[in-house]
């Protein structure tokens, strides 16, 4: 396999808080591919999102964070901040989530594109304004010359969606991380932004944050599944969404509607303190008296396919 | 916006600009020099002066047009400086957060307990400042609130989504301040503009009728204290009382309704509140 163009080692976020440290994301290691669309899933207040924004060096300043995230051989948390700025929209782009907040109203779509390009690129407004024009028609935005003169509150969820990813595109960055970007559309416009995703992750590297497995079967050449801060299961996507090796896994495909929309017991560990020994014993089905007591280490199960699972760390 | 809103926003904007009108324009409408001596001291409305005259024997009709320029300054000046000063440093203490913020809240909270117009009063007692120094005093002083009413509504535009996504575009901080939060709070800023001319014109007012005033100027406070001090209420001397107190108390009701009208535009739950 090709080198890595992201690699994360042992990432550690903390975010302190009157009740104690929060630890949002636990020893992560992450490698992203050239060309590879990585899905990463996970439950609301897994840590996926802090994932990202920890990548973009985008977290409140007391936040705490150790470990390594290497893009293209150079660690970005050691960068300093005016270098950071010149990865950020041109290497790294981003869709983040609430497509409906995440534009400013006072501005037209145009202007806001156009200010994506020209943030990195001495372009005059109106070249600017025409390569916003482009991207608005490749993102399929109908009639891109007249709505790029649109105001946000003019478009609706989906069209928001794609003004976003038309701004992210701007610079043609080689990483894209997209962050649950089918968050709150109906099911056709779902289909079209997955369709416009396949589209766009073809010629670039792409980390997509979903907790909607579907949209991780149809793009993720891999996944990982994260629960309580920790990657608990990695591998091909056709792999674990077929036949997931982690119980955890395993519970969350089982919580499908067309796989009979059994909910895993209990709900997600508190980021504080968590559960001594495996994250997921508590609610696990398997869980043996070991997985109370021993923390289990991510294990290879099948050839690029790794698990965090008591099951298969019993030597 | 209901009809009566509508009359009551065109009336007051007229007003407004009728007095700026006339200020820009005094030299032009006076009939006489104000300071001059234009005929018999204390003589009723006529033909010649058409509000009377003084007990120096001055047009009061004309002293009434020269002062609108003085009333006018003070507040609109001390109002720019003061939602100028509040807004910027409302929009980087609100921005930045942490320290910064924790600074400036604290150095706002003392200031803000040094009551405005004793202080202007002592000030201009010893000091005796021109119109201006007395304008931009205001300003600085007049700045406090309105730090902490921009900050408030900063706090809340600085963790906005579309600032986390003009941060990923790779934006500094100085960008995201002058391009996204500050257009975000500009109609705030204008309303505070507004309340703040009508209460710095107030101040000046009181200022001039507690007679420390810039005597330099015509202003409509010395006026209407030079009115009282010689008897005009005792002698039924109208004309030399109740013009200026009329032109102050138009151009602050204008003002208010001005402010109302656009605290309405920006926050449409008080219009419920004032039905």
């Amino acid at each position: 396999m090709d080198k890595a163009l992201l690699e994360i080692r042992g990432l550690k976020v903390g975010f302190p808080t009157p009740d104690g440290l929060v630890r949002a994301s636990d020893t992560v290691d992450l490698d992203i591919y050239p060309h590879e669309t990585l899905g990463l899933i996970g439950e609301t207040g897994s840590g996926k999102t802090v994932l990202s924004m920890a990548i973009l060096r985008l977290l409140q300043p007391n936040t705490i964070i150790k470990g390594e995230i290497r893009y293209r051989g150079r660690d970005l948390l050691s960068l300093p901040e005016d270098e950071m700025r010149k990865v950020r929209g041109r290497e790294i782009g981003v869709v983040l989530q609430n497509s409906g907040t995440s534009l400013n109203p006072v501005y037209t779509v145009g202007d806001q594109i156009a200010e994506a390009i020209t943030l990195h690129q001495g372009l005059k407004r109106s070249s600017a304004w025409h390569r916003a024009v482009e991207l608005l028609d490749a993102v399929r935005i109908p009639d891109p010359v007249r709505m790029a003169r649109g105001y946000p509150h003019q478009f609706s969820g989906g069209m928001q969606e794609r003004v976003l990813i038309a701004m992210a595109l701007a610079c043609n960055p080689s990483f894209l991380i997209a962050d649950e970007p089918t968050k709150g559309l109906d099911a056709v416009t779902k289909r079209e932004i997955i369709d416009l995703f396949r589209e766009v992750n073809r010629d670039r590297s792409v980390l997509f944050i979903t907790h909607d497995i579907e949209a991780a079967r149809n793009l993720a050449t891999r996944v990982a599944v994260i629960y309580a801060g920790e990657i608990i299961e990695l591998g091909n996507s056709g792999v674990v969404l077929s036949e997931p090796a982690h119980p955890y896994t395993r519970g969350l495909l089982e919580s499908l509607p067309e796989r009979g929309m059994r909910p895993i017991p209990g709900s997600a560990p508190s980021l504080i303190t968590p559960p001594s020994g495996c994250r997921f014993s508590p609610r696990c089905r398997c869980a043996a008296e070991d997985c109370k007591s021993e923390h289990p280490g991510l294990v290879e199960v099948g050839p690029g396919h790794y698990a965090r699972c008591m099951l298969y760390d019993r030597g | 916006m209901t009809v009566s809103r509508k009359i009551i926003l065109a009336a007051s904007l007229g007003i407004i600009l009728t007095y700026c009108a006339v200020a820009i324009l005094a030299p032009m409408i006076a009939p006489y020099d104000p300071h001059a001596i234009t005929g018999a001291p204390l003589s009723p409305p006529d033909r010649e002066h058409p509000l009377g005259t003084n007990d120096l024997a001055q047009d009061i009709f004309s002293r009434l047009i020269w002062g609108t320029r003085a009333t006018l300054l003070i507040g609109f000046l001390g109002a720019a400086i003061a939602v100028v000063l509040g807004t910027g440093i409302g929009i980087v203490s609100g921005y930045y957060g942490g320290m910064i913020d924790e600074a400036i809240m604290r150095i706002i909270d003392v200031a803000m307990t040094i009551p405005i117009f004793p202080l202007l009063l002592i000030l201009t007692t010893f000091f005796r400042p021109g119109i201006y120094v007395i304008a931009v005093l205001m300003g600085l002083l007049g700045s406090f609130q309105g730090v902490r009413l921009i900050r408030s509504q900063v706090l809340s535009l600085a963790v906005a989504d579309f600032v986390t996504g003009t941060k990923a575009l790779g934006a500094r901080d100085s960008y995201i301040m002058g391009r996204h939060i500050l257009p975000n709070v500009l109609p705030l800023a204008g309303v505070k503009f507004v309340f703040s001319a009508q209460h710095f014109m107030l101040i000046g007012i009181g200022l001039g009728f507690l007679g420390i005033g810039d005597p330099s100027v015509v202003d409509w406070g010395q006026m209407i204290n030079r009115a009282s001090q010689n008897g005009a209420i005792i002698l039924g001397l109208w004309w030399w009382l109740i013009p200026p107190g009329l032109a102050v108390t138009l151009i602050s009701l204008a003002l208010a309704w001005l402010g109302y009208a656009c605290e309405d535009e920006i926050n449409p739950r008080l219009r419920l509140l004032r039905v």
